[in-house]
C-alpha cells in the first residue's frame, strides 16, 4: 500500500500474548518502558483459550452435574441432564470476557498491540505479517524482546489431529456432544483431567498409559487416590501400553495399543483424545536469525533473568528449559524479565512452584517430596493429616485424600507439600507461601486455621510433623 | 498542561490537528490526504474533524498542489500543502522556486504567502527510484524560501506551528525514515519552536558536528561510541537550513577548532559546502583540520540493495570525526 | 570448628614478598598456637612462622620454592572449639532426639553443603539482596533456624563497604582538549622547559601556522603568542619558527653527564630539590651576587644529571691498565689509517674493547624498566661517545658498534663529534645508546665519578695516558698507563661484576693483539 518499508520503533517487543507474554508487557508499560505486544491468535494465549480456562470451566459444569445426581446419601435425588454445546457456549462467554479483559487491561497500561506474526530479521528487528485486517508487513526494530511463544500439542504418528475421530485437549474443550466412548491417550494430568470430566458427563471413558501408573510426577500415594476414584468413576486405565494406531469402524473407530513386549490390544471408541505432552514453540519465528538457537526439543535456555544468549533477547513460559510447564510460572518469568528490561534487581528465585492438578480429588503440590528432601541433604521430618480426620472435609461428603509437609527435621523449615483431596488447588497456596517466607513447621502450627475448613488440616499435618498433632495420632 | 508520547508523523498530524483548531485559514491539501488520511498517516482523522473544506483530496499533479495553494495563500488563506514524496515536487518546482519563492519580492512585499510545502523526505526506506530524495539545496539557494528538516517529535510540532504562522513561504521536510523509529514527549497545547535556529543536542569539545533530520540518530551514536576512544563531540542538530543559523555554528566551531559535517544528501553542493564556508570566513583562525563532509556520494541515489552503503552509517561517521580530531 | 585462613604477614623491612623455603606441618596435622608452620625466606634472613591458633592444618596453599605476596593465604587450619555461632540454632523446635545435633550442627546459611541450593529468606529479602549487591549464601541469618532477615542482609552490605554500585552513564573525562591533547604531548621532549614556553588551551592561527608548527614537531599551544585577535591569543608562523629553534637547542641537550665536578650533584640536587621553598634571596650578603639564568642547555642537563643520580646507585671502579703496546700499535697504524682518509684516535680501539667485554658482561648493556621491573638486555651495542660542546656536554652515540671496522669506527665518531661541536648534530643521533665512553684525560685529569647516561647501566671514562713507573720483570721502567673510572647502576650491576668487566676491558687494552680474535 504505502511504497517504502518504514520500520517502527520500539522499546521492548513482546512476542505471544499468553500468561507470559501479556504480563510481562503490561509489567513492563507499568515501568514507563515504550512495549509492542504482537500475538497471531487470540489475547490470552493457550491458557486463556484452549487450555487453564476453558477446561475448568468444563470441570465446574461436569462436577456439578456429578454431585447433583450422586447425592443419594444426602437425601438429594436428581439425574442432570447436560446440553453440552449449551455449556460449551457458557465456557466460550467466559473465555470471551476474560480475553476481552486482557485486551482492555494492555491497552489500558498503555501497550502498543500488533495482530500478526512475528518472524526474526536480525538480533534487532522482526518482520510482523498483519493478521486481521491489515496492511500487509511491517518492520519493527526493538531494544529488547521477549520472546512467549508458549507450546503446541505434541502429536503422535498414526494420530493426525486433523482426522475428525482424533482429539487434542484443545479439540475435547470445543465438544458440543458428550462421545459416548472415549479413548485417552496419556495418563498425565491433562488426561486425567479429562477422563474425569468426561466420565463425569456419562462417558465410557479408557485411559491408556505407557508407563505403569497415571501422574507420573506425583508420588504413587499421591497418585493412588486419583486412580481409585478414577475407577470408582468407571475409567477404565491400561498400563504399559503404547497408542499405535487406529482405524474407522462401522461403529465409531477402533485404537490400537502394544505393550513393551509387543502384544497389542484394541478399544473400541467414538474419539480418541491424545494427550501426551506439549512441545515448545521456537520454530516458526526465524530465531536463527536474531542469534538463537533452540535445543534439540525446541527448548530455548536462559539465566535467571530469563535472559537467553543473546543479551537483549529474552525468552519465559513454555519455551524455557527447565522449568515446569505451567501458567503462573510463565507469569511470574514475564514479571521478572519485563522488570529486569526496566533496570530492577530481579531474578527468578522463587524456593518453590506450586501445581495443581484439577482431578477428583484434586492435587496440589509444592516443594520437595521426603525423598527430595533427603537427596539435597536435608534429614525430612514428615506430618500428615487424613482428611478423613477433617471435619470440614466430612461435611463436604469428599473425604478421600490427605495433606503432607515436609520439613527439615532441625531447623524446622517447611520444604515442601503434597495435598490430595477436597481444593487441593487452593489449600497449596498457603504451603508455598510458607515455604518463599522460610517459615518453620512451627509458624505454621501455631497459626490459628478458622474452624471448620479444610485449611485447617495443614496446619494438623504442620502439628503432626511436630508430634503434637490434636486430631491425628502422631507418629 | 499533559503531555503526550507521539512519533515524529504521529507530531505532524498534532501539529496540523492543533493549529487548524486554533486557526480557521489553516487549511491541509494534496494526494490522498484527506479520506486516506495520508499514506504515512500524517492527516489521519483530519477530514473527520474539519470536514472536505479544509482537507482536501487533489488530483495526482504537483504543479497543480502547489500552484493552487499560492493563489490560495495570496487571498489570505493558509495552506499547507502536502507532495507524497519530495522526490515529487519537481513537476512543481517552477512554481515553487518562481512563484512561492519570488512572490514577495515581485509585489514588493504587498502580498506575502503565509504557506508550509510538506513533503517527506530522505532515504533507508527500501523504496524504489524517486522516493528517497534528499535534494533541500535545491531549495535554500532560492533565497524567498525557508527550509525546514526537524529530528525529534518535539521540534516537529513546534517547527510545524512556526511555519504554519510565519508570513512567507516554508518547506517542511519530513525524515520518513524516523516517522516511527521512536516517541517523545509532544505538549497538547499549541508551542512554537523558532524557525533559524540549531540546536545543541550534546556538549563537547574536540570536534564540532553539524547533521540534521534522520542523520542524527547514527550521528548521535558515532559519538557515543567515540567517548569510549576519548573523543568528546558536541553535536549540533541544524533544523532550519535556511536561513542558516551561522552564528551557532561558528560559536560551536571557535570552541572546538574542528568540524564534520552529516548529510545523506550528495556531498557536491550540499550543506556541508555551505557549513565549510561559513567557518573559512568567519573562523579560520581556529582551524585546526579540514572541514569533513561525511554525505551520500555523488550519484543519483541507489537502488535499495546499496541503500545501506550510499546513506552514511554509525561506522562512516566515526570514521569522519575520528579523521577530524586526528588531522 | 571453623576454618581459619592464615595470611604471610609482613615480616618487616617493608619487604612485599617472601620465598616459603619449608613447610614444617601437613594437612592433617594438630598445631598449636606459636608453633612453627613454616620457613620463608625474605631478601636477607630466613624467618619463621608461627601459627596464631590451635587447631587441626587444613590445606597448606603455597608450595615449597614459591614467591608468596604478603598478605596472601598460604595455609588455613581448621580452629579447635568456638560454637559461637550454633547458639542462633532453633530452639525447642525439634524433637528431644535431635537435641545434641543442635550444638555440632551450625545454622544453614554458615555450612553450604546441606541447603541444596535453598535460601531461607522471603522474597522481599532476597531482592534487597539484590539490590544491595549481596550474596546471600553468605548471609549468617540471625532469624529462628537461620533465617535470613531484612537487618541481616543490610549489615552484610554495610561491612561490604562500597558494596555495588549501580550501573550509571559512564563519565567522561572533558577535561580540555582530551583526544587533541594527546597527539601533542608527544611532540616535545621533556626539555620542554626551554626559553618561555606558554601553557594555553586555545590557540589562534592560520592553518598554514599550524601546519609549520607540525612540521617543527612544535605544539602550537606553547607558542609565545605574539598578539591578540578576537580576543584569544594569536600565534605568527615567525614566532612558531622562533620557538621551535629554542626548543630544538634544549633538545639537543637531552643526554649526558658532565665527569669535571664530583659530587656536584649532591650538592645542586639538594639546592633544586629545595628550590620550591626557598624564600627570596637577598640583595646583599650571604647569598647576593650576579645572577645567571639556570635555564635551556644548562637546566636540560642539569635535569638529566639529577635524574640519572638519584634514581641509580652509583658505584665507580676505578683502576688503570699498562696501554704501551696499545700506543705502540697505534702509531703504526695511524699513518695507514692516514693512507685510507682516517684520524685513528684511542677511542675506537677501547670502543672495540667496550664492546667485547659488554658481549661477556651482559648486564652492562642493559636498561632497567621498573614499571615492569624487568631488567632488558639490550641486543644492540650503541656506544655513545661523550664530545664537550660550547653548549655543554654532547653525547653522539655510534650505532651498532659490534658490527662496524676500526676505521668505519673511527670516521664515524670523528663525524659526530664534529657535528656536535658545531652545534650541527640532530637529536636522533643522540639517542639510543646502551654504553657510555667518556674521555676526560683530553682535559687532563686520571680519575672520576662519572654519572651514567640513563637510560643506561654503566660508563666508562678515560683519563689521561701517562707514563708512569711500573715494575715490568722485577724492573722499574717508564710505561703508558691509561686510567679508568667505570660508574655502573648497583640496582643492575654488583660491584664484582663491575670489576670483571674493567678486568676484560684491561686485558683487551693491554694486548691490543687479541682484539683481533673478537
Amino acid at each position: 500500500m504505502v511504497v517504502g518499508d518504514i520500520a517502527t520503533g520500539t522499546e521492548l517487543l513482546v512476542i505471544g500474548a499468553g500468561p507470559g507474554g501479556y504480563v510481562a508487557a503490561i509489567r513492563a508499560a507499568q515501568n514507563g518502558i515504550d512495549t509492542t505486544l504482537v500475538e497471531k491468535d487470540a489475547y490470552g494465549g493457550t491458557c486463556l483459550n484452549y487450555g487453564c480456562i476453558p477446561s475448568k470451566a468444563l470441570i465446574t459444569g461436569a462436577n456439578l452435574a456429578h454431585e447433583a445426581g450422586n447425592a443419594e446419601e444426602m437425601g438429594i435425588h436428581a439425574d442432570p441432564v447436560v446440553d453440552m454445546s449449551q455449556l460449551r457456549d457458557w465456557k466460550s462467554g467466559v473465555v470471551d470476557q476474560l480475553t476481552g479483559g486482557v485486551e482492555k487491561l494492555c491497552k489500558a497500561n498503555g501497550v502498543n498491540l500488533v495482530e500478526g506474526t512475528a518472524r526474526f530479521k536480525d538480533e534487532n528487528a522482526v518482520r510482523i505479517a498483519h493478521g486481521g485486517e491489515g496492511q500487509g508487513s511491517e518492520t519493527i526494530e526493538f531494544e529488547h524482546c521477549i520472546i512467549a511463544t508458549g507450546s503446541r500439542v505434541i502429536q503422535i504418528p498414526g494420530f493426525d489431529f486433523g482426522d475428525e475421530p482424533v482429539w487434542s485437549s484443545r479439540d475435547a474443550l470445543e465438544a458440543d456432544t458428550v462421545p459416548e466412548r472415549l479413548v485417552v491417550v496419556g495418563g498425565g494430568y491433562i488426561g486425567m483431567e479429562l477422563s474425569t470430566t468426561f466420565a463425569k458427563l456419562g462417558a465410557d471413558v479408557t485411559v491408556v498409559e505407557m508407563l505403569d501408573d497415571i501422574l507420573p510426577g506425583y508420588e504413587s500415594d499421591v497418585a493412588r487416590v486419583v486412580r481409585e476414584r478414577a475407577e470408582d468413576l468407571g475409567i477404565d486405565m491400561h498400563f504399559g501400553e503404547g497408542a499405535s494406531g487406529w482405524r474407522d469402524e462401522d461403529d465409531g473407530i477402533m485404537v490400537t495399543t502394544e505393550t513393551e513386549d509387543g502384544e497389542e490390544n484394541e478399544y473400541r471408541a467414538d474419539k480418541v483424545l491424545v494427550a501426551v505432552g506439549r512441545s515448545p514453540v521456537t520454530d516458526t519465528m526465524d530465531i536463527e536469525s536474531a542469534g538463537l538457537e533452540a535445543d534439540d526439543r525446541g527448548f530455548l535456555s536462559v539465566d535467571e533473568c530469563r535472559r537467553t544468549d543473546v543479551e537483549h533477547i529474552y525468552a519465559v513460559g513454555d519455551v524455557v528449559e527447565d522449568t515446569p510447564m505451567l501458567a503462573h510460572v510463565a507469569s511470574k518469568e514475564g514479571i521478572v524479565a519485563a522488570e529486569h528490561v526496566a533496570g530492577e534487581p530481579v531474578a527468578f528465585d522463587s524456593q518453590a512452584v506450586p501445581a495443581a492438578v484439577f482431578t477428583d480429588p484434586e492435587i496440589g503440590t509444592v516443594g520437595m517430596t521426603e525423598a527430595d528432601a533427603e537427596e539435597a541433604g536435608f534429614t525430612p521430618v514428615v506430618g500428615q493429616m487424613p482428611f478423613r480426620a477433617s471435619g470440614r472435609a466430612l461435611t463436604t461428603n469428599h473425604a478421600d485424600g490427605f495433606v503432607r509437609v515436609v520439613a527439615d527435621e532441625e531447623s524446622g523449615f517447611v520444604l515442601g507439600a503434597q495435598i490430595v483431596g477436597p481444593e487441593a488447588s487452593e489449600l497449596i497456596a498457603e504451603l508455598a507461601f510458607a515455604i518463599e517466607m522460610g517459615a518453620t513447621l512451627e509458624d505454621v502450627a501455631s497459626t490459628i486455621h478458622t474452624h471448620p475448613t479444610l485449611a485447617e488440616a495443614v496446619m494438623e499435618a504442620a502439628e503432626n510433623a511436630l508430634g503434637q498433632a490434636i486430631h491425628t495420632l502422631n507418629r | 498542561m499533559s503531555s503526550q508520547n507521539l512519533t515524529i508523523v504521529q507530531a505532524v498530524r498534532d501539529g496540523l490537528y492543533t493549529e487548524m483548531n486554533l486557526d480557521d485559514e489553516v487549511l491541509v491539501m494534496g494526494e490522498d490526504v484527506g479520506k486516506n488520511g495520508g499514506v504515512f498517516r500524517a492527516t489521519e482523522g483530519l477530514k473527520d474533524e474539519f470536514g472536505g473544506d479544509r482537507v482536501i483530496d487533489t488530483p495526482l499533479a504537483e504543479s497543480g498542489i502547489v500552484g493552487t495553494a499560492i493563489g490560495m495563500a495570496a487571498m489570505g488563506l493558509k495552506p499547507v500543502p502536502e507532495i507524497q514524496f519530495s522526490g515529487f515536487m519537481y513537476p512543481g518546482f517552477d512554481q515553487i522556486v518562481s512563484h512561492m519563492g519570488r512572490f514577495r519580492n515581485r509585489t514588493r512585499g504587498r502580498y506575502t504567502l503565509p504557506m508550509v510545502l510538506r513533503a517527506p523526505y530522505g532515504g533507508g526506506i527500501r523504496a524504489p527510484e524517486s522516493h528517497s530524495e534528499s535534494k533541500e539545496m535545491f531549495y535554500a539557494h532560492e533565497a524567498g524560501l525557508k527550509v525546514v528538516i526537524p529530528s525529534t517529535p518535539y521540534d516537529t510540532k513546534g517547527l510545524l506551528i512556526s511555519a504554519i504562522r510565519d508570513p512567507d513561504p516554508v518547506i517542511f521536510m519530513e525524515p520518513k525514515l524516523i516517522y516511527r523509529a521512536f516517541r517523545g514527549e509532544v505538549p497538547e497545547e499549541d508551542y512554537t519552536v523558532p524557525i533559524g535556529e540549531a540546536a545543541v543536542r550534546r556538549e563537547g569539545t574536540d570536534v564540532s558536528v553539524f547533521t540534521f533530520g534522520a542523520m542524527t540518530r547514527p550521528t548521535l551514536e558515532a559519538v557515543e561510541n567515540l567517548e569510549e576512544e576519548g573523543i568528546d563531540a558536541e553535536v549540533v542538530d541544524i533544523r532550519t537550513i535556511s536561513p542558516l543559523d551561522r552564528e551557532t555554528i561558528v560559536e560551536s566551531f571557535k570552541k572546538t577548532g574542528r568540524a564534520v559535517v552529516v548529510h545523506e544528501a550528495p556531498k557536491n553542493g550540499g550543506l556541508g559546502a555551505e557549513i565549510t564556508a561559513t567557518i573559512q570566513e568567519e573562523a579560520l583562525l581556529y582551524q585546526e583540520a579540514p572541514v569533513k563532509r561525511v554525505a551520500g556520494y555523488d550519484v543519483p541515489y541507489p537502488l535499495y540493495a546499496l541503500e545501506d552503503y550510499y546513506l552514511p552509517s554509525v561506522a562512516r561517521v566515526e570514521e569522519g570525526i575520528r579523521e577530524a580530531v586526528n588531522f | 570448628m571453623a576454618l581459619k585462613e592464615f595470611k604471610l604477614p609482613d615480616v618487616g623491612e617493608g619487604v612485599a614478598e617472601g620465598e616459603l623455603v619449608t613447610w614444617h606441618v601437613a594437612p592433617g596435622d594438630e598445631v598449636t598456637e606459636d608453633q612453627v608452620l613454616a620457613e620463608v625466606e625474605t631478601d636477607k634472613a630466613l624467618v619463621d612462622v608461627p601459627s596464631p591458633f590451635n587447631g587441626t592444618v587444613e590445606e597448606l596453599l603455597a608450595e615449597e620454592g614459591e614467591v608468596v605476596p604478603v598478605g596472601d593465604v598460604i595455609i588455613t587450619i581448621r580452629e579447635d572449639g568456638d560454637d559461637e555461632e550454633t547458639a542462633k540454632a532453633a530452639d525447642a523446635d525439634a524433637d528431644a532426639e535431635t537435641a545434641d545435633s543442635e550444638t555440632a550442627e551450625s545454622d544453614d546459611a554458615d555450612d553450604g553443603s546441606s541447603s541444596g541450593g535453598r535460601v531461607f529468606a522471603p522474597p522481599s529479602v532476597r531482592r534487597l539482596a539484590r539490590e544491595l549487591g549481596v550474596d546471600l549464601d553468605s548471609v549468617d541469618g540471625s532469624g529462628p533456624s537461620g533465617r535470613v532477615t531484612e537487618g541481616d542482609v543490610r549489615a552484610a552490605a554495610e561491612d561490604d563497604g562500597d558494596g555495588d554500585e549501580p550501573n550509571g552513564p559512564r563519565t567522561v573525562q572533558s577535561n580540555g582538549k582530551s583526544a587533541t591533547a594527546k597527539r601533542d604531548e608527544g611532540t616535545s621532549a621533556s626539555a620542554a622547559a626551554s626559553a618561555e614556553s606558554a601553557d594555553r588551551e586555545q590557540t589562534l592561527a592560520a592553518p598554514a601556522t599550524r601546519a609549520l608548527a607540525k612540521e617543527e614537531g612544535v605544539d602550537i599551544d606553547a607558542v609565545p603568542a605574539t598578539e591578540m585577535r578576537d580576543g584569544e591569543a594569536f600565534v605568527s608562523p615567525d614566532a612558531v619558527a622562533e620557538y621551535a629553534q629554542a626548543q630544538r637547542e634544549a633538545q639537543a641537550a637531552d643526554a649526558e653527564a658532565v665527569a669535571a665536578e664530583p659530587d656536584a650533584g649532591a650538592a645542586t640536587a639538594e639546592a633544586t630539590g629545595d628550590a620550591a621553598s626557598e624564600p627570596a634571596p637577598p640583595e646583599t650578603g650571604p647569598g647576593a651576587g650576579e645572577r645567571v639564568p639556570y635555564k635551556g642547555v644548562r637546566k636540560a642537563i642539569g635535569d638529566q644529571m639529577q635524574r640519572s643520580k638519584y634514581t641509580a646507585p652509583h658505584v665507580t671502579h676505578h683502576d688503570e691498565v699498562d696501554v704501551t703496546e696499545l700506543v705502540e700499535l697505534r702509531e703504526q697504524l695511524k699513518p695507514v689509517a692516514e693512507d685510507r682518509g682516517s684520524r685513528l684516535t684511542y677511542m675506537p680501539f677501547v670502543m672495540k674493547a667496550v664492546v667485547a667485554a659488554l658481549k661477556d658482561f651482559p648486564y652492562l648493556n642493559s636498561q632497567l624498566d621498573e614499571d615492569n621491573e624487568e631488567i632488558v638486555l639490550r641486543d644492540e651495542y650503541n656506544i655513545g661517545v661523550a664530545a664537550a660542546t660550547d653548549a655543554g656536554l654532547l653525547v653522539p652515540v655510534v650505532r651498532d658498534a659490534d658490527r662496524k671496522g676500526m676505521l668505519e669506527l673511527a670516521d664515524e665518531m670523528n663525524e659526530k663529534v664534529e657535528k656536535a661541536r658545531n652545534r650541527k648534530i640532530a637529536p636522533e643521533e643522540m639517542r639510543g645508546g646502551t654504553f657510555t665512553i667518556t674521555n676526560i684525560g683530553g682535559i687532563g685529569g686520571e680519575y672520576a665519578t662519572p654519572i651514567v647516561n640513563y637510560p643506561e647501566v654503566a660508563i666508562l671514562a678515560l683519563g689521561a695516558i701517562k707514563d708512569k713507573p711500573r715494575v715490568v720483570d722485577g724492573e722499574v721502567v717508564p710505561r703508558k698507563v691509561l686510567t679508568l673510572s667505570l660508574s655502573f647502576d648497583h640496582r643492575v650491576v654488583d660491584g664484582a661484576q663491575g670489576a670483571r668487566f674493567t678486568n676484560r676491558v684491561k686485558e683487551l687494552l693491554e694486548d691490543p693483539k687479541l682484539l683481533v680474535l673478537e
